[in-house]
């Protein structure tokens, strides 16, 4: 019989996108709206630096604070952590390339910032999801 | 040789650039396929994990597993590319992912031991849990970190040449 309760991680992370993602958005929208402007405003065009990269590095601490307060053995804790840490390393890593290029000589191309900090957040964020399943079932096995 | 045709052979010498981002697609994926069968099955799939592991069959199941989803998924960006694969990348690809699944098997053993030695409740729950975890971090190891080997491998070659 499937475990839905596993799924309050769900609304655990929608707490992140709320400001990070759909805010920005929101508030963009209403600027536009505003000031009669015909500027085209979706997440594609406003995260085009990157900035998605930036979301997956805050989810990724948060798993890693979860991790250690958990009670996995030190070594699933160390292993989690650094796997998370790395996927969020690189997903703001996008972020800086994508800086370094727009402020320096070296082309930016937005499309590009754009499709590896979504897919790597994606990536973050699926796992971050993976690791609060383990966690909440390891709460349950432990607390009985 | 006509312009068109230097052009075209160019492209067939250069070699398949990887970026993570091709990579991240395909580990999502296998990451939400992980996800969803543990809230699907919470029982049974935890289960199987558990039972191939003491039978000795869930590591060099994961080593196939990684093994595969590697190759395959360095041919699809050598694909969409229209590039050739590197030797270097071949290397990376064929070695690292056992060394990671192996590596990452004693670690297990050590976390394994280490639970046992504690005097906790569940101690047989804990334990499968711990294989579960590992499990699943292992796999995304196995395919993530070679493709940032790799990646990482070519900054440095662009940066020194």
């Amino acid at each position: 019989m499937p475990d839905w309760t596993s799924l309050k991680w769900l609304g655990w992370i929608s707490l992140y996108l709320v400001p990070v993602v759909f805010l920005p958005w929101a508030l963009s929208r209403a600027w536009v709206h505003q000031h009669g402007s015909d500027l085209q405003v979706g997440p594609k065009r406003l995260f085009q630096r990157g900035e998605l990269g930036l979301l997956g590095l805050v989810l990724a601490s948060s798993v890693i604070w979860n991790l250690l307060q958990s009670q996995f053995t030190p070594h699933t804790i160390a292993l989690g952590s650094v796997l998370m840490a790395l996927s969020g390393i690189m997903a703001a890593s996008v972020w800086v390339e994508t800086y370094c290029r727009e402020s320096g000589e070296n082309s930016w191309r937005p499309a590009r910032a754009w499709r590896d900090s979504r897919n790597l957040a994606l990536l973050v964020f699926s796992m971050a999801a993976v690791m609060e399943i383990l966690l909440d079932r390891f709460a349950k096995v432990a607390g009985q | 040789m006509n312009a068109p045709a230097v052009a075209r052979a160019k492209t067939h010498e250069r070699i398949v650039v990887v970026r993570l981002a091709d990579a991240a697609e395909a580990i999502t994926v296998l990451s939400l396929a992980f996800g969803l069968l543990l809230v699907l099955f919470p029982v049974s799939f935890p289960k199987m994990i558990v039972n191939s592991w003491e039978h000795g069959q869930l590591m060099p199941v994961m080593m196939v597993l990684a093994l595969l989803l590697d190759a395959c998924l360095y041919a699809r960006i050598a694909v969409m590319r229209s590039a050739k694969p590197g030797i270097v990348a071949a290397v990376c690809l064929g070695s690292l992912p056992l060394l990671v699944v192996g590596g990452l098997s004693l670690l297990l053993q050590g976390a394994v031991s280490h639970a046992l030695s504690g005097d906790m409740p569940n101690l047989q729950l804990r334990v499968g849990e711990e294989i579960l975890a590992h499990t699943y971090l292992g796999l995304i190891s196995a395919v993530f970190l070679p493709f940032l080997v790799i990646r990482l491998l070519q900054q440095f070659k662009a940066t020194n040449s």
